[in-house]
C-alpha cells in the first residue's frame, strides 16, 4: 500500500503543475515569459532524451542535432508542398524514427567512446547534405539551403507553448515508463556491462535500438516545435553542434543519471541564454566559464550535489514515506 | 589524367596536414582516454598566435614557433593541472565537459580579440608554387607535409627512447600497472597534454599558412581530426598518419568526382562506412 501512497503523493502535485502550466497563457502571462518557458520545455525534453541515452543506456550520443534537423526539415519541406503543420509533425516523428533506425546500423557496431565519435559525424554529414540538396522551392542566390516554414508565422505563441509543454510531458512520462519497465532494467544492465547483459539473455541490440529510436523521435519533435516557432530553418543552425552543447550542458549541469537533473540544468541554461542575449559576444564565453566552474565545483551536477546534502535526503525520505537508498548508480 | 594525378598528390600532401592536426587528439586519447573536444580550438589558438606574432612583431610564423611551442607547452601544463586533473579524479564525463567549456571559452576569446573576420598567415612563400612537368604544387602543401613528417618521426622517437616517452607509453597501456611500477601518472598526463598542445600549435601554424581561419574553425578541425583518428585507429602514430592520408585523398578525390561542395561529405561518409565495417579503425587496437 505504501507504493500507492507515494504514487498519489507524487501524482497530485504533478497534475496540479501541469494544469497551472497549461492555463498560464490564457491567464495572461507576458509574452516573453511564455517564450522563456517555451524554450525551456524544448530544451528539457531534449535533455531528458539525452539523459535516457547517456545516463541510463550508456550511449553517449552526439548526434542529437541530426534528429532535430531531420524532423525540422521534414515539417518544413512538407509545409512547402502544402501539407498542414500538424500532419508535418506526425511525418517528422516517423522520419526521425526511420532515421534513428538507419544510423543505428553503423552506430551500434561501435561501443563507448567510438560510438560517441561516430555519432558526432552524423549531424555534420546531414548539414553538408542539406547545404547541397535543395529538394523543393528552387535555388536561392547566395547559397545555403535555408527555408522559411510556410504558415509558421500564423501560429500564435500560445499554440507553440502548448505543443512544447505536451512534448515535455510526453518525454517525462516516457522516461518514467521506461525506467519502471523491463526495458529500463535491461538498459541499466547494458550500461553497466553489455557483455554480461547479453549473456544473461538481454537482447542488447534491440534494447539499445528502442531507446535510440524513442530518443530520436522525441528530440526531433522538440526540435521541430522549436523551429516552427522560429519560422525558419537552415542547415548551419539546425544541425549545429551548439544543440549538442546545450543538451549536454542542461543534462550534466543538472545531474546526469537523475530524473530531476535535466529540469534544473535546462532552467539554468535557458536563463543564462536569455540573460546574456544582449551581450551576444560574451554570452557564450560566460556560459563556457559557468560550465567549467560547475564541473570543477560540483561534478555530479547540481542535483547530484544536492542529493548528498542532509536536508535533501530528509525531504526525500519524507516524500517516499520510508527509507530510501541514495547514491549514484554508476 | 594530369588533373587526376595532381588531385591524388594534393590529397596525399593535405593528408599530412590532417594527420598533424589529429596527432595531439590521438595522443591525448591514447594516454588519457579523454576525447579532448577543445583540440580543434587549441589548433586555432596556434594559428592566432602565429597571426599575432606576424602582425605585431613582424615575425615569420614558422620562426614564431620557437616561442609558440614553449608557450603552448606551458599552457598545456596549466590546463591539465588546474582543470583536467581535478576533473579526472571525479568521473570520466567531467573532463569531457570541461574540455567543452574550454572550447566555448577559447572560441569567444578569439572572437573578442581578433573579431569574427577570416584571417590567414599570408607570407611571401605562402602563395608560391612549383612544378614537376605539368603538375603544379603549392609550396605550402609540401611544407606542411614535411613538417608533419618531421614532427611525427620526432614524436615516435621521443615516445620510444626517452624516459618520459616510455612512461607515457606505459601509462597508455595500463595506468594502474604503470603507477605500481613507480611512474608518476599525474606528471605523465600533464606532459602528454602539454605535448598535445605543442603539436596543436605546430598544426595551427601549418593550417594558417595553407587556409584562412575564423574563430569557429576549431569545430571543423575537431570533426576532421576525429575522422582521421577513427580511420587510423585511436592512439597510434602510424595509424594517425595513414588515417590523415586516407582522409585527405578521399576529400580531394571527392572534390574531383562530385564537386567542391561534396568534398567533405564524401570524406565523412567514408569515415562512417569504415566505422561500420571496422569499428576500431584500420590500425586500431581492439576495445
Amino acid at each position: 500500500m505504501r507504493l500507492n501512497d507515494s504514487k498519489i503523493r507524487t501524482t497530485i502535485p504533478a497534475v496540479f503543475l501541469i494544469v497551472v502550466l497549461f492555463v498560464l497563457p490564457i491567464a495572461g502571462m507576458p509574452q516573453n515569459w511564455l517564450l522563456f518557458l517555451f524554450v525551456f520545455f524544448t530544451y528539457v525534453s531534449m535533455a531528458n532524451m539525452w539523459n535516457l541515452l547517456a545516463g541510463y543506456s550508456g550511449l553517449i550520443s552526439l548526434c542529437q542535432p541530426a534528429f532535430i534537423g531531420v524532423a525540422a526539415y521534414t515539417v518544413t519541406l512538407l509545409a512547402w508542398i502544402g501539407v498542414p503543420l500538424y500532419l508535418g509533425m506526425v511525418a517528422a516523428a516517423i522520419v526521425s524514427a526511420a532515421f534513428a533506425m538507419i544510423i543505428s546500423i553503423p552506430a551500434f557496431r561501435m561501443k563507448g567512446i567510438y560510438f560517441a565519435i561516430g555519432t558526432l559525424i552524423v549531424p555534420e554529414v546531414m548539414r553538408l547534405i542539406f547545404l547541397i540538396w535543395r529538394p523543393v522551392g528552387g535555388s536561392i542566390v547566395g547559397g545555403g539551403a535555408g527555408y522559411a516554414i510556410k504558415k509558421a508565422t500564423e501560429i500564435p505563441i500560445t499554440y507553440s507553448y502548448w505543443l512544447a509543454l505536451f512534448i515535455w510531458i510526453a518525454s517525462v512520462v516516457i522516461m518514467r515508463l521506461i525506467l519502471n519497465s523491463l526495458l529500463g532494467l535491461g538498459l541499466a544492465a547494458i550500461r553497466d556491462n553489455d557483455n554480461s547483459a547479453a549473456s544473461s539473455g538481454v537482447n542488447v541490440f534491440r534494447l539499445k535500438l528502442y531507446s535510440f529510436v524513442i530518443s530520436g523521435v522525441v528530440t526531433g519533435l522538440a526540435g521541430a516545435a522549436f523551429y516552427i516557432f522560429q519560422g525558419y530553418v537552415d542547415p548551419e543552425s539546425t544541425f549545429s553542434i551548439r544543440w549538442t552543447i546545450a543538451i549536454m550542458l542542461s543534462t550534466i549541469l543538472g545531474g546526469i543519471n537523475t530524473e530531476e537533473g535535466p529540469i534544473v540544468g535546462a532552467a539554468i541554461v535557458v536563463f543564462i541564454y536569455f540573460m546574456l542575449a544582449k551581450y551576444a559576444g560574451v554570452s557564450l564565453l560566460i556560459q563556457g566559464i559557468i560550465l567549467t566552474g560547475i564541473m570543477l565545483l560540483a561534478p555530479h551536477g547540481i542535483v547530484g550535489a544536492l542529493r548528498q546534502t542532509r536536508p535533501y535526503q530528509t525531504l526525500l525520505r519524507l516524500a517516499n514515506g520510508g527509507s530510501v537508498e541514495l547514491g549514484f548508480h554508476k | 589524367m594530369i588533373d587526376l594525378i595532381s588531385t591524388i598528390i594534393m590529397g596525399f600532401l593535405l593528408g599530412g596536414l590532417y594527420a598533424l592536426i589529429a596527432l595531439g587528439l590521438s595522443l591525448v586519447f591514447g594516454v588519457m582516454r579523454l576525447i579532448n573536444v577543445a583540440h580543434g580550438d587549441i589548433v586555432v589558438l596556434g594559428s592566432y598566435l602565429g597571426y599575432a606574432a606576424m602582425t605585431i612583431l613582424g615575425m615569420d610564423p614558422i620562426l614564431s614557433l620557437f616561442f609558440g611551442i614553449p608557450l603552448m607547452f606551458a599552457l598545456g601544463l596549466g590546463i591539465q593541472k588546474f582543470f583536467l586533473n581535478r576533473a579526472f579524479k571525479v568521473s570520466m564525463e567531467a573532463p569531457l565537459i570541461i574540455a567543452f567549456g574550454l572550447s566555448i571559452i577559447l572560441q569567444n576569446i578569439y572572437q573578442i580579440i581578433w573579431s569574427p573576420m577570416s584571417r590567414g598567415l599570408t607570407t611571401s612563400y605562402a602563395l608560391k608554387s612549383f612544378n614537376i612537368g605539368e603538375i603544379y604544387f603549392p609550396l605550402v602543401y609540401i611544407l606542411d607535409f614535411s613538417i608533419a613528417l618531421v614532427v611525427m618521426i620526432f614524436l615516435r622517437e621521443f615516445l620510444r627512447r626517452s624516459y618520459m616517452g616510455r612512461a607515457i607509453n606505459a601509462a597508455s597501456q595500463d595506468r594502474k600497472a604503470a603507477q605500481l611500477m613507480g611512474i608518476n601518472t599525474d606528471r605523465v598526463f600533464a606532459f602528454t597534454f602539454a605535448i598535445a598542445m605543442a603539436l596543436a600549435g605546430v598544426a595551427g601554424i601549418c593550417f594558417g599558412l595553407t587556409f584562412p581561419f575564423v574563430p569557429t574553425s576549431g569545430m571543423s578541425f575537431l570533426i576532421i581530426a576525429f575522422g582521421v583518428i577513427v580511420l587510423g585507429g585511436l592512439g597510434s602514430i602510424l595509424g594517425t598518419f595513414i588515417g590523415g592520408i586516407v582522409f585527405g585523398l578521399t576529400q580531394t578525390l571527392g572534390s574531383y568526382f562530385f564537386g567542391v561542395n561534396a568534398q567533405l561529405l564524401v570524406a565523412y561518409l567514408m569515415v562512417l562506412v569504415v566505422l561500420s565495417i571496422r569499428p576500431q579503425g584500420i590500425f586500431g587496437r581492439q576495445g
